[in-house]
């Protein structure tokens, strides 16, 4: 097993944001896709933590903050969008959310 | 501290797994919320003790909670995940996908890493008085400017679902 060094974080993150990325394209109901979004989030900013220890520089730290006031800022404009969507289609399947086709 | 960070990976990339796989979404989010729990543990173990506290209390506290709201607003019985998404050849393609993708990502930031090389660590490395200064000398700009993006979103959000769109 060894000592944690930064390989094994970069190696955790990426994985961390495949398997986002995964959720991401492949799962059909938006709420999990907002997840996954998220997820991805988390993954990058691991990753930028990770960065910030072994290079000893604290900017990536309060890089990740940014992250996190952006990470609200689309959790709460992408909630209220899936709502006013969810009024019109009454689903959250993302192939129903087709309004701009008909 | 070995086993520390892999029990720790282990429970994150599970739960991660668990939200992707998950049928419904509200076992999803709790996959999520133990992702979010098991980052913050290592946070901790990178000498980041503000960024696990935010992670805590930000990802796991609000976002999660907002989503679970929604989950709760917007799931009626009717509304169960429909036929199309187990479209298997979809999922395996993403998964290939995915898969190759993870790995040109940690082929290409381990090439970063390789050039940038690593540094001692300094003793009060993390200390929160410490980014605090850093947030208001060096980041005073883009301090102000995620205020705006957060009012901006706040007056978005409201507009959005309120009006009969």
């Amino acid at each position: 097993m060894g000592v944690v060094t930064l390989n094994h974080y970069i190696l955790l993150a990426s994985v961390l944001f495949g398997i986002g990325a995964v959720g991401f394209v492949t799962r059909r109901n938006a709420i999990i896709l907002f997840m996954s979004v998220e997820l991805m989030l988390n993954a990058v900013n691991l990753m930028l933590v990770a960065f910030s220890r072994f290079k000893a520089d604290m900017a990536g730290q309060v890089m990740v903050l940014f992250v996190y006031a952006v990470a609200a800022a689309e959790v709460a404009v992408g909630l209220a969008i899936l709502i006013a969507l969810f009024r019109h289609v009454r689903g959250v399947d993302i192939n129903r959310f087709n309004l701009l086709k008909h | 501290m070995d086993i520390y960070f892999w029990f720790f990976a282990v429970v994150a990339v599970a739960s991660s797994l668990f939200l992707v796989l998950a049928k419904d979404p509200l076992p999803g989010a709790l996959g999520l919320l133990t992702t979010f729990i098991s980052l913050a543990a290592l946070y901790l173990h990178l000498h980041a003790p503000l960024v696990a506290i935010f992670q805590i209390t930000i990802y796991a506290g609000a976002i999660l909670v907002l989503v679970v709201f929604v989950i709760m607003l917007l799931m009626t019985p009717d509304e169960e995940l429909g036929v199309q998404q187990y479209n298997i050849s979809y999922k395996t393609l993403g998964a290939i996908a995915g898969v190759a993708m993870t790995a040109l990502l940690v082929i290409g930031v381990k090439g970063i890493a390789c050039i940038v090389g690593e540094k001692a660590l300094p003793s009060d490395f993390g200390q929160p008085g410490l980014i605090g200064k850093l947030l208001y000398s060096d980041f005073l700009l883009h301090f102000e400017v995620v205020s705006v993006l957060l009012l901006v979103a706040l007056v978005g959000a409201i507009y959005i679902s309120k009006r009969n769109l």
